[in-house]
């Protein structure tokens, strides 16, 4: 498997979760950490692909919300704790990528010669 | 009261955010520039190539011969494209002729375009529809196609109309999709050899027995490779019909 096969099957994968997860959040688990969407169907699927991209974030406040180990107030408050750290690794994220792709390329196989293994017909 | 500045967009701005601008502001610009700079120069030469509209629109005519990519060989040129050159043509965008080369196979054509040039490797943009291609009177000459024997060559697969100029880069593998896009278009597909083979930098590859190239060869295409197949002469151009069984990366 090359690094290209590598990437998409861990996209493939975080898909797979993650509409497995919003498969069973947006059906079953979002009623029971909030009562406000008792009763409220049509705004769901609007949550699909949300739900796809951080869907370890929602099992995590899920599994606090539910196991109670979270408080009462913390289900309104976005996790705002880390945006700094998580903005700032993805900036250096971007920056590594950018260097990485850059450096590491094959280089040009100048000097590896043509070899001739057969005659042709007409030589 | 707190004396800490507070910037009030309809006020002039408070002394210390003044400098904390005026710095952010030269470091900004200044990084950026710097960042697109060695980005810019990081990045390999995209080569020569390119449309040669100044060259006007070229009109010949030739035999059509199909590899099974079709190729013209001159028989009447003018004052760029001589007769006995050979050279492949694609359509307008990511499409090659084959619709309009396939039934005029073996035939004299009347072929009219624009040159694509990149060093020796050049092709033709034709026009659309029979203003591009059409039939033409005459004898048709015997193309003469001669085995040139069995090749390992090192290089890499590229698509002939970006490589020949219609895109800058035109190669690497920052063009990868761009480059199977144009393949799956039918434009022909050019090998760029590591060194000269029998004095030519730039082959058309195809499949083994001159069939189309293979899909799996897709995969490899803009990298660097090494793989194994005959070669044969058309005219002045190579063709390289290659065994996408032998194809290996090169480390």
């Amino acid at each position: 498997m090359d690094v290209a096969q590598a990437i998409l099957v861990v996209i493939q994968a975080w898909g797979i979760f993650g509409a497995l997860t919003a498969a069973v959040f947006l059906t079953v688990g979002i009623e029971r950490v909030d009562e406000d969407a008792q009763g409220a169907y049509v705004f769901r699927p609007l949550l699909i692909p949300g739900v796809m991209l951080i869907w370890p974030l929602v099992l995590w406040r899920w599994w606090r919300i539910e196991s109670q180990r979270a408080g009462w107030a913390e289900r309104y408050k976005p996790v705002r704790g880390a945006h700094g750290a998580a903005a700032l690794l993805m900036s250096l994220g971007i920056i590594a990528i950018i260097v990485t792709g850059l450096s590491v390329r094959q280089e040009w196989p100048g000097d590896t010669a043509p070899v001739q293994l057969s005659d042709g017909a007409s030589q | 009261m707190s004396e800490k500045p507070f910037f009030v967009g309809y006020l002039p701005v408070p002394g210390p955010f003044r400098t904390f601008l005026v710095v952010l502001s030269v470091l900004l610009v200044a990084g950026l520039g710097t960042a697109g700079f060695l980005m810019g120069a990081a990045q390999d030469d995209p080569g020569p190539g390119a449309f040669r509209f100044d060259y006007g629109r070229q009109t010949v005519t030739g035999v059509v011969a199909l590899t099974p990519y079709p190729l013209i060989h001159v028989t009447q040129g003018n004052d760029r494209i001589k007769p006995g050159d050979t050279f492949m043509m694609t359509a307008g965008g990511k499409s090659g002729v084959d619709s309009r080369a396939i039934p005029l196979d073996g035939q004299l054509a009347q072929v009219s375009g624009i040159i694509l040039e990149r060093g020796e490797l050049y092709m033709l943009q034709v026009r659309g529809g029979q203003n591009g291609l059409r039939a033409a009177e005459g004898d048709v000459p015997a193309i003469a196609v001669e085995p040139q024997g069995r090749w390992q060559l090192t290089g890499e697969i590229c698509d002939g109309k970006c490589l020949a100029g219609a895109m800058r880069p035109g190669r690497g593998l920052a063009h990868k999709a761009c480059a199977n896009l144009c393949l799956l278009g039918d434009v022909p597909p050019v090998f760029v050899s590591s060194q000269p083979v029998l004095g030519s930098e730039f082959l058309l590859v195809t499949g083994p027995g001159g069939t189309r190239l293979p899909r799996t060869a897709y995969d490899y295409v803009a990298q660097f490779i090494t793989a194994e197949g005959n070669v044969t002469r058309h005219g002045d151009l190579l063709v390289w019909e290659i065994e996408p069984d032998t194809i290996e990366v090169v480390q």
